[in-house]
């Protein structure tokens, strides 16, 4: 009787939503696998060519493999720099320092800032620097990863160190003052009570840094977009040149990004159910 | 049951044309929609765009796509409902990649309009581009510096005007001495930088590059003609690579900016650099006459603006000219209403044919026109439009059409000025470049 | 004793570092005052009276990018998406969550689902739907917006629905409110400080964004980025001046922002991660 009271409220409630959510993700998604097996210009004109398309994602000119390095070699060194950096700030913003308040505020706001805008501000900064030494950051591709990674780390730092700090806080006083007494050591106390206390954070936050930086786009398009020939490229770049800078390569393009969801989706997924395992086993 | 279906299904239909009704009443849908090419004339054409609302009452929608996107730009554009009626397809190899969407206009004013009907894009009976503007590019220089090098009484060299420039070793002579003389001639280098930033680097990989494959297409030349000699090369053999390093390699090592941070360097820093005073000489075409005159504080004098060949080192090159052409043509797209096809039709020939239009043409858009609706007079006046003209109508010099059109592909061009970075850069040898060049045409061309 | 020391150090470390954090803002605040050719060649030399070029470049860049519009569009499409995203996404996860149904809950996993797919993978196909329903303008883009921000908001208001009783809203049934009564009277004020945090979230993601709104309705509408990235890519030309006025005028929205909801942006971010 009740559910049925619910039901007639269905157009209302859930109709709005699943028809947006129908026309913007799961047509586009399932339109996306099939034209990924065709040839197409346009979408009308789509002929099936099996897994020609993934083949040539492979071939030397693609670029695909080394975006993909590229990425996956950005990815493990933010990854880590933004949640060491991020939990040891947080560390430290949880103690009774004088301005944390104020400094909380200064280290998260990068993070409110758009990745175009970003991108732009550092290529400025780093063109800056580098040219006492007559150099670009277009110069040497190890440039514009370092690049990268710097900008990735100054506008996720703030992000992370927020949600360690409410991690940290909390872990309950009793525990901390008991470990105290018992004369735990600062690093004793960091590895057998904080660090396990606050799994849950270091899911979340190794969860958004990793899938954000295998997602980064706009940065990457505004600091160097690609330059030197494209050695700088990341997948997501890589995958929207090859779609539209290149006639005869839609299908190729749509492959690669079938398999950028797929690897980011395995990634991701095998992320959760490792970090979610030690929740449980703390 | 059936009444809770239906009951959704009309709701989904609400929300949806809600959404897209709202957007339809907004848009009022032009006749005429031009995709713009070029980025340094978009506010022009909006302004025409305006006049002709003015004139005649039919809107004209203006998109410019931002610079060196226009293929992604057309791509994504044409699949729209609301598609561009006018598009502009670079030569045959343009024509080749949007045909289906070239619609024959050989019976419209404006082909008839066109002094020489050969130039446009053909195929078997139909017409399917017109070019509407003829570009000429060369080496820019700056008169006054000149004249101050050969003045100057510790010149090294015993070339005493530009006109006695006509080959590789006297300009090498005179720029490599100038470079030595440079303090003296206040000048910080004698080329602007060779600006090899992605998407700034066509001057080379694609304006440069003419030259040497000009040659090379006349030396085996079987059908009377470079460019339809270059569309059928499956293969290139790029016998004259060393003298497309020649000028390259002259450019970046006499040159204002360091070349490991040419890869930073845009065509407007190049151009400016030569509108400051900063530089002697800076290759590019008679389109960037509005980038010289626009840079604020420009020390260059509107009569000391010419232009000279670009030499390579080629045996009996002193009857060289500049390089002239068109990448320009229309494209009326097929796939539109009639009455969109023929509104867009009488635009253009609006554009090219009455007073109101043809004054814009010469004097803002500053083109030479292939048409013969333009008398003599009314071909644009600036420095370097007049160059280009002198070079046309000298019998004496044999000027080099822009046989890049028959290039295979962006992608072709992009590597290949890829490739040329990692040269300036000391990142790669120029034998990795004359690779790049034949590979890419062979992998690009199948 | 020991700790007042070492408080003391982390104050001027975290000092330092909050120079560092502000100081390529800082930066590019200095570079847009400076006319466009002194600014790559030293970025880090305050201007002087030779550099200085007054409110030029915001002038100029102002003008080349329509940035008042750009702002317009900017403003309209996050303010309206996130109320939309707001209204419809939190009634969709009540519904689905206390509505038990194979149909609901492959809904819940398809929009949580949604979530971790790259852009990339419907770029093309999206934008083309969009354009075939006629959804490529700026309240189209709304309905797009609704549908991919859809995941991640359900996801967050669902489970906050999870740990509320449903004893309130039997309660109310029985006072004789309809569902729709109910879901607005009482639900929805509990469900407050889960919305802040969606709004939020949301907002930070719509008002940066670019490939999507670039791709669906860029050439007809620009909003603030779009319009940074066409003076960087358009008019074949960079003019640095106005670049960096404009990276001032759209960091400035940013920032008012911040400051006036700090407070809830700070608490949303950390209660949306532990959610999550």
């Amino acid at each position: 009787m009740k559910i049925n009271q619910y039901r007639r409220y269905f157009p209302i409630f859930v109709a709005p939503c699943l028809v947006a959510f129908l026309i913007a993700f799961v047509i586009p998604f399932v339109m996306g696998l099939f034209l990924s097996f065709t040839e197409f210009r346009t979408v009308s004109n789509a002929q099936f060519v099996g897994i020609e398309n993934y083949i040539r994602a492979f071939s030397d000119d693609s670029g695909f493999l080394e975006s993909l390095w590229f990425t996956v070699k950005f990815a493990i060194i933010s990854v880590i720099t933004i949640n060491v950096f991020a939990f040891f700030l947080a560390l430290i913003l949880t103690k009774s320092v004088p301005g944390t308040k104020l400094f909380r505020t200064v280290f998260f706001m990068p993070n409110l800032i758009g990745g175009i805008v970003l991108g732009y501000i550092w290529q400025v900064i780093i063109n800056g620097v580098l040219y006492n030494f007559n150099y670009s950051i277009t110069s040497d591709p190890t440039f514009g990863f370092w690049g990268l990674v710097i900008l990735m780390n100054w506008q996720m730092i703030g992000y992370m160190m927020i949600i360690y700090i409410a991690g940290i806080q909390n872990i309950s006083t009793d525990i901390l003052e008991a470990a105290k007494v018992d004369g735990a050591g600062g690093f004793v106390t960091l590895t057998k009570i904080i660090i396990p206390s606050v799994m849950p954070s270091i899911t979340i936050c190794l969860f958004l840094t990793i899938t954000n930086s295998f997602k980064l786009f706009d940065q990457n398009l505004a600091l160097t977009a690609g330059a030197p020939a494209n050695r700088t490229q990341m997948v997501a770049l890589n995958i929207y040149e090859t779609f539209y800078s290149r006639n005869g390569y839609e299908g190729v393009g749509q492959a690669k990004a079938v398999m950028f969801f797929v690897i980011v989706a395995v990634i991701a997924l095998a992320q959760l159910y490792l970090t979610r395992r030690k929740e449980v086993e703390n | 049951m059936k009444n809770k279906i239906l009951a959704t299904i009309l709701s989904l239909i609400c929300i949806v044309s809600c959404f897209s009704l709202a957007g339809c009443g907004e848009r009022k849908e032009a006749l005429v929609y031009y995709l713009n090419f070029k980025p340094e004339s978009a506010a022009v054409y909006e302004e025409l765009a305006k006049k002709y609302e003015e004139e005649t009452g039919i809107a004209v929608k203006v998109v410019t796509a931002a610079a060196n996107t226009y293929e992604q730009t057309l791509k994504s554009e044409i699949a729209k409902s609301d598609a561009p009626t006018i598009f502009q397809v670079n030569g045959p190899i343009g024509y080749d990649a949007w045909k289906d969407y070239c619609l024959d206009i050989k019976d419209s004013k404006l082909y008839s309009f066109l002094t020489d009907t050969d130039l446009a894009i053909k195929d078997g009976d139909g017409i399917y581009g017109i070019p509407y503007v003829v570009e000429g590019y060369g080496i820019i220089y700056n008169d006054a510096i000149m004249e101050k090098y050969f003045a100057l009484k510790s010149k090294k060299t015993n070339i005493n005007s530009v006109s006695e420039i006509i080959s590789f070793d006297k300009l090498k002579a005179v720029v490599e001495d100038m470079t030595t003389q440079k303090e003296t001639l206040g000048i910080q280098g004698v080329f602007a930088s060779t600006s090899l930033s992605s998407g700034e680097d066509w001057r080379w990989q694609t304006h440069l590059l003419n030259v040497p494959l000009y040659y090379e297409m006349v030396e085996n030349d079987n059908k009377n003609d470079p460019t339809l000699n270059l569309l059928d090369a499956k293969e290139i053999k790029h016998n004259y690579s060393k003298n497309f390093q020649n000028l390259f390699d002259l450019y970046i090592n006499n040159s204002v900016t360091a070349k490991t941070l040419l890869g930073s360097k845009s065509v407007a820093d190049s151009m400016a650099e030569f509108a400051l005073g900063q530089v002697a000489m800076v290759q590019n075409g008679n389109w960037g006459w509005s980038q010289i005159s626009g840079v604020k504080g420009n020390t260059v004098k509107e009569s000391d603006v010419k232009m000279m060949p670009m030499y390579i080192g080629i045996e009996g090159e002193e009857n060289q000219g500049i390089c002239i052409g068109t990448e320009n043509y229309f494209a009326i797209n097929k796939n539109v209403s009639k009455e969109k096809q023929e509104a867009s039709l009488k635009f253009l020939e609006w554009l090219f044919s009455s007073e109101t239009g043809k004054k814009y043409v010469s004097e803002k858009l500053g083109f030479i026109t292939p048409f013969n609706t333009f008398t003599e007079a009314e071909q644009p006046a600036d420095p370097l439009a007049k160059e280009i003209v002198r070079y046309m109508s000298d019998e004496k010099y044999e000027n080099i059409p822009w046989i890049f059109t028959a290039f295979p592909s962006e992608a072709f061009k992009k590597d290949v000025g890829n490739a040329l970075l990692d040269y300036a850069q000391g990142t790669k040898k120029w034998e990795d470049v004359e690779k790049t060049v034949i590979s890419k045409w062979k992998s690009e061309r199948s | 004793m020991k700790e007042r020391f070492f408080n003391t150090l982390y104050f001027f470390i975290l000092l330092i570092l909050s120079v560092l954090f502000i100081f390529p803002v800082f930066v590019v605040v200095i570079n847009s005052l400076k006319f466009k050719f002194s600014i790559a060649t030293a970025p880090f030399v305050l201007p002087n009276a030779d550099t200085f070029s007054g409110i030029e470049n915001y002038t100029t860049g102002i003008e080349t990018t329509g940035f008042l519009s750009a702002l317009g569009w900017s403003l309209f499409i996050t303010v309206f998406s996130v109320g939309v995203i707001i209204v419809f996404t939190s009634m969709t996860a009540w519904y689905i969550t206390r509505v038990k149904s194979l149909f609901n809950s492959l809904l819940y996993y398809a929009l949580v689902f949604s979530m971790i797919v790259p852009f990339q993978m419907v770029m093309f196909t999206m934008s083309k739907v969009a354009n075939v329903l006629r959804l490529d303008n700026p309240l189209g883009i709304i309905l797009i917006y609704l549908g991919f921000g859809a995941g991640l908001s359900v996801f967050m208001f669902s489970g906050f629905i999870k740990t509320v009783p449903r004893t309130i809203e039997e309660a109310a049934t029985i006072d004789g409110c309809n569902t729709f009564q109910v879901f607005w009277l009482v639900v929805f004020p509990v469900l407050k400080p889960t919305a802040i945090t969606v709004a939020i979230l949301n907002t930070m993601w719509i008002w940066n964004d670019y490939l999507l709104p670039y791709l669906v309705i860029g050439k007809d509408y620009k909003t603030i980025p779009i319009a940074v990235q066409y003076l960087k890519g358009g008019y074949g030309s960079v003019d640095m001046g106005a670049l960096m006025a404009m990276l001032v005028l759209s960091i400035i929205p940013v920032v008012v922002f911040y400051l006036l909801c700090q407070k809830y942006i700070i608490k949303g971010v950390a209660s949306g991660a532990v959610k999550g």
